[in-house]
């Protein structure tokens, strides 16, 4: 389709000045590309494909950014899971669910999410690590995302008895959370007020104390 | 547990109906689920259930109904009691006697850590429970590519098959049943190229004193000597006699 090598790459940052016409080719190339690709197409994957200059290839993500906007598209673009990929507009959604004659999977349950949650924020973790975290054994749920393939085993801990699988996020967890990698996501330490945490702490040192003056008393009874 | 029980008992409950995330239809259905374990116990809000199962059956309702109304509650609180029992064992830690103990040694400010940490990990779910929403409607572009027409398409069956055939190690006949060999093409061969030196030799004159085991090696070797260009071969009419000629 073109012949241009990227010869012209710039600091990223940087823009270039492109020729009028080279915009539509490029855009519609990339079109081309994400439409046949299952997964999210990163932007290396992309200059590979082009062979296009990295500001050019960025100017033509953009002119699709425009076309398919959210407000005017039944298809839009999602920056999501270290790519790009073309996806239907949620608004169509119900539609399509009932075009397909499938629904929508049932959300996963509360402790499906806190499994989730530790895997985002604690992992890459162990079975173990992720129960002792919960407090509560969590092995059914866990297999249960990795069926989903929202969790898989990535490694192992070479530390403990062993070498027990370690846990981790997949892309498709990211996919379905709309994020781009682990940092798109709140940081823990700002998901918690520090009085929330100041009043779990005095509650903890209440009881503790109570314990502890029923411990002496009942020593002192002896 | 008693759920088979519950289950097996009249059908007070078959009316009761639940609207869950993870299930919707009879009550008894979610139970039957829960048996054949195609859903998590895990998964079951216990307290949404019976609080669905009290605004179904209100105080009012029931003073108005037949004895049926106190099967029915009986039957309920059996059940539900015993999801609560498959729910706690299934809960229980297990972490191993190691954790037991180290749990048992934790110091308050160990506690409050972890304490702390399980509430920012709460947080975090709660984060991804609005994500995962915000999200479920996206349908992307290309499930599965299909191969362009007048391409091979190849079945992962057909693959497995190929495979099979490519790695397989070629068994070994038996041969035990076989006699000893007693005569080699080799010798036949060199027989029937002395012979030739005397002019064409006819396949019936060449076999008449063998056994069938030689004649047939005499074949096999007249015909491997024709391969290779050492003598050439006449019959003037399919089963006709058999004329071995010098080359």
């Amino acid at each position: 389709m073109n012949d241009r090598k990227h010869e012209n790459v710039t600091e990223p940052g940087e823009t270039m000045a492109l020729p009028a016409a080279a915009l539509p080719e490029a855009a519609a190339t990339i079109e081309a590309i994400f439409l046949v690709s299952p997964r999210p197409v990163s932007l290396p994957a992309l200059l590979s494909a082009t062979e296009l200059p990295e500001p050019e290839v960025r100017a033509a993500i953009e002119e699709l950014e425009r076309r398919y906007s959210p407000e005017s598209s039944g298809i839009v673009l999602r920056h999501v899971a270290g790519g790009f990929q073309l996806a239907t507009n949620p608004l169509c959604a119900d539609a399509i669910e009932r075009f397909r004659e499938e629904a929508r999977p049932a959300p996963l349950s509360g402790a499906a999410h806190e499994v989730l949650s530790c895997v985002l924020y604690l992992g890459p973790l162990t079975r173990a690590g992720v129960s002792a975290a919960r407090g509560v054994n969590s092995d059914a749920i866990v297999r249960g995302l990795i069926d989903r393939n929202l969790l898989a085993e990535t490694g192992r801990d070479q530390d403990r008895a062993g070498a027990p699988a370690l846990l981790d996020i997949t892309e498709d967890f990211l996919l379905a959370t709309g994020a781009q990698n682990r940092d798109d996501f709140p940081v823990l330490e700002a998901l918690v007020e520090e009085d929330e945490i100041s009043r779990v702490r005095e509650r903890i040192r209440v009881v503790t104390g109570e314990r502890e003056g029923e411990f002496q008393k009942e020593k002192k009874d002896e | 547990v008693n759920l088979q029980g519950a289950e097996r008992q009249g059908r007070a409950l078959a009316a009761f109906t639940v609207e869950l995330d993870v299930y919707s239809g009879p009550y008894e259905g979610l139970l039957a689920l829960i048996l054949k374990e195609e859903l998590e116990i895990f998964e079951v809000p216990l307290r949404e259930l019976v609080a669905l199962y009290r605004s179904s059956y209100s105080p009012h309702e029931q003073s108005e109904e037949t004895p049926d109304a106190l099967e029915r509650d009986t039957d309920f609180v059996d059940s539900a009691t015993s999801l609560v029992l498959m729910k706690g064992r299934a809960l229980d830690p297990a972490l191993g006697a190691e954790d037991d103990e180290a749990d048992e040694g934790l110091s308050p400010e160990e506690l409050e850590e972890r304490l702390v940490t399980y509430l920012k990990v709460r947080r975090g779910a709660e984060v991804l429970t609005q994500r995962f929403a915000e999200n479920a409607g996206f349908y992307p572009s290309g499930h599965a590519l299909h191969p362009r027409p007048g391409r091979l398409r190849l079945s992962e069956k057909k693959l497995v098959a190929a495979a099979r055939r490519a790695f397989l190690r070629t068994v070994e006949p038996e041969v035990e049943h076989l006699g000893p060999i007693t005569v080699t093409i080799q010798e036949l061969a060199a027989l029937i190229r002395s012979s030739l030196t005397d002019g064409p030799l006819s396949f019936e004159d060449l076999v008449r004193e063998m056994d069938r085991l030689r004649s047939a090696v005499a074949f096999a070797a007249t015909l491997s000597l024709a391969s290779e260009g050492h003598l050439t071969l006449s019959q003037p009419e399919p089963f006709g006699p058999l004329t071995l000629n010098s080359p």
